[in-house]
């Protein structure tokens, strides 16, 4: 705990020699990592570190609508979909396979389309929020993400039953990203630059008023602040989140796509993210994503034997858990932090003044 | 200068008449008081004023020349029409400081996508809200708890953020919802202190609900009598003070011995 701290203070020591430099550093450290993993553990490793650097983007993204303005949402991952399914299907080559759509579009050009796409279906999924609120809009949103999914899985234009195959990999002259290691340098690079923009929102005047919403909307209302238009803005933030990390799903070797990967399990893995990690907290959130995709890999195969029937575990494990949290950690691993946190810079600063009123009489 | 003005203004919620053809006047600079009994309309008045409610058709409001009879509470706010709560309603997990500087919101003048693509504009010109903020919380006296989450103050400390976020919006007018309540007599003369400070300070025009009367008498210009939503006296406090209208509303109306018995009878 106290060497977490020390790690705290040392990048406040960073960022006032300069606010990027902490950024800097941090993805530095983060490039060898590949390497480390191929070489003493398994190249396996590296696209489970993808997922993690897909899932902290939709994470840190339904922070900003869930942490920060205080909307539940549960269509998040529909909106997931609607990324991938649309960068997919626009830079497919036409007539693929099982009668799957395609433009024949440059990766490059179908992952903004992509992230427009999916920014106007959070336009339409925050919608419910300017009338309804806490668990009528999760009903609602839960409802539209839900359809999302069956939609794809009912129309072959979009993959249907058999998925979208063949999806094209991204590249830059003639580099192709379709090995685990190239593809992380990608998605690494667009987690960490996600990071950093949703701290430049929570620390200015729009993630302010995001929070006085979440915090008390009249009051919020009465401040000046425009509560229909910042509720939907913060919708459609999360949105390019979500939009871009489906986006970079399609096109993550092996190029396959199907509907199984957004389903409401996947999305009750997402929630369980963020509340672990602590609702509002953006580090939090990262720290949830990392620590929930290692355990959702880890337990996908735990089964027990009941009457020498076997019993796939892993759904009660994550329902379980999410309990448990909601019950005693309801500010998660980021909201216990910043609490010890704060508690040992007031007693620094009682002690110091303690120490001047000493020297002073 | 008249800077509020209300005319017909009227509000009922089913068939319950909250607000009944309330006319009223606030000049500039002046405090204006409002007082009349429990449900008497006072909080659903200031509903209306800042667009928490909209006013029933007929009704007529304008603040500082500007017509905001069915304007939104966030336009009505940027006009400079600040208040408070009666349940104080601040922003519990937000630190003291951004409680102030959410009331600095709006100010701001830069887009809500500025952090996204001009983050140097938005740090250079928070740095100086926080500066300016800071000043205020000093002047309020809370500044030694700024980094402290609004909901870990005492509650004298609450009342006092609940005053200093109002004043963040830097208004032309401030309306105060029962500002002493809850207050023990000593703090209740420290927070009238505070808002004549204020308002010297800031130049401002404010209408106060209050129940305790020794505050009202003593600081108001101009009272307002409400009972059952409508405006049954209005004056200096020392006309009202002697009004029977306003002595009926809150003590009930003496009834002589004949209507007494009539009563048994029937």
């Amino acid at each position: 705990m106290l060497f977490l701290s020390r790690i705290a203070d040392l990048i406040e020591w960073l960022a006032q020699r300069h606010r990027l430099l902490p950024w800097l550093i941090a993805y530095a450290l983060l490039l060898p990592l590949p390497l480390i993993l191929s070489t003493f553990f398994n190249d396996y490793l590296i696209d489970l570190a993808n997922r993690a650097c897909l899932f902290i983007m939709l994470a840190v993204g339904l922070n900003i609508v869930k942490g920060f303005c205080g909307q539940v949402t549960v269509g998040h991952i529909g909106l997931y979909a609607i990324g991938a399914v649309t960068s997919a299907v626009l830079s497919l080559e036409p007539g693929g396979f099982g009668g799957a759509l395609g433009f024949g579009l440059s990766v490059w050009v179908s992952i903004p389309i992509a992230v427009i796409v999916t920014a106007f279906a959070g336009l339409i999924v925050g919608l419910p929020s300017v009338r309804l609120e806490g668990a009528y809009l999760a009903l609602a949103t839960l409802g539209l993400g839900e359809s999302v999914r069956i939609f794809i899985a009912v129309t072959p234009a979009l993959g249907s039953s058999t998925g979208l195959m063949m999806i094209p990999a991204p590249s830059i002259g003639g580099f192709v990203f379709d090995s685990f290691t190239s593809y992380y340098y990608l998605v690494m690079t667009a987690a960490v630059v996600g990071i950093y923009f949703s701290f430049a929102i929570l620390r200015s005047a729009t993630g302010r008023a995001f929070q006085a919403i979440r915090e008390d909307t009249i009051a919020a209302s009465v401040n000046g602040i425009n509560v229909v238009k910042y509720k939907l803005l913060a919708f459609v933030l999360s949105a390019v989140y979500a939009g871009l990390a489906g986006a970079l799903f399609a096109h993550m070797p092996p190029g396959y796509l199907h509907h199984n990967n957004f389903t409401v399990i996947e999305m009750v893995t997402l929630l369980l993210m963020v509340v672990l990690g602590g609702i509002g907290n953006v580090w939090g959130g990262v720290i949830g994503a990392i620590v929930v995709t290692i355990a959702y890999d880890q337990t996908k195969d735990l089964v027990v034997y009941f009457m020498d029937r076997p019993i796939v575990i892993q759904p009660l494990v994550f329902g379980l858990s999410m309990v448990l949290l909601v019950l005693f950690m309801p500010r998660g691993i980021g909201g216990w932090f910043e609490g010890v946190r704060r508690n040992r810079r007031f007693i620094q600063r009682s002690e110091e003044k303690l120490g001047d009123a000493a020297r002073n009489s | 200068m008249t800077l509020l003005e209300t005319r017909n203004l009227s509000k009922s919620f089913g068939g319950l008449q909250a607000i009944d053809d309330v006319s009223l006047t606030v000049e500039q600079n002046t405090i204006h008081g409002l007082i009349g009994p429990n449900g008497s309309g006072k909080s659903t008045f200031f509903n209306l004023l800042t667009g928490v409610y909209q006013p029933d058709e007929g009704s007529h409001i304008s603040f500082d020349g500007v017509d905001i009879t069915n304007s939104q509470a966030h336009a009505i706010a940027k006009l400079g029409l600040a208040r408070t709560f009666q349940l104080l309603r601040l922003y519990g997990e937000l630190s003291v400081l951004d409680n102030v500087m959410v009331g600095y919101h709006p100010h701001t003048r830069y887009g809500p996508l500025a952090p996204l693509f001009n983050g140097a504009e938005v740090r250079r010109q928070d740095k100086a809200v926080r500066e300016e903020m800071e000043e205020l919380l000093e002047f309020i006296g809370l500044a030694d708890h700024a980094e402290i989450p609004a909901a870990e103050l005492s509650g004298g400390q609450r009342r006092l953020l609940a005053l200093g976020r109002a004043i963040a919006m830097r208004p032309k007018m401030l309306l105060l919802d029962e500002p002493g309540a809850g207050l023990s007599p000593v703090n209740v003369d420290n927070l009238m202190a505070t808002i004549m400070t204020l308002k010297e300070r800031y130049n401002l025009t404010i209408i106060v609900v209050e129940h305790i009367l020794k505050v009202v008498m003593s600081t108001c210009d101009t009272i307002s009598v409400l009972d059952h939503g409508q405006k049954i006296s209005e004056g200096t406090p020392e006309f009202v003070k002697n009004d029977p209208a306003v002595v009926e509303a809150y003590l009930g109306r003496e009834m002589a011995d004949e209507d007494i018995r009539a009563a048994m009878d029937a």
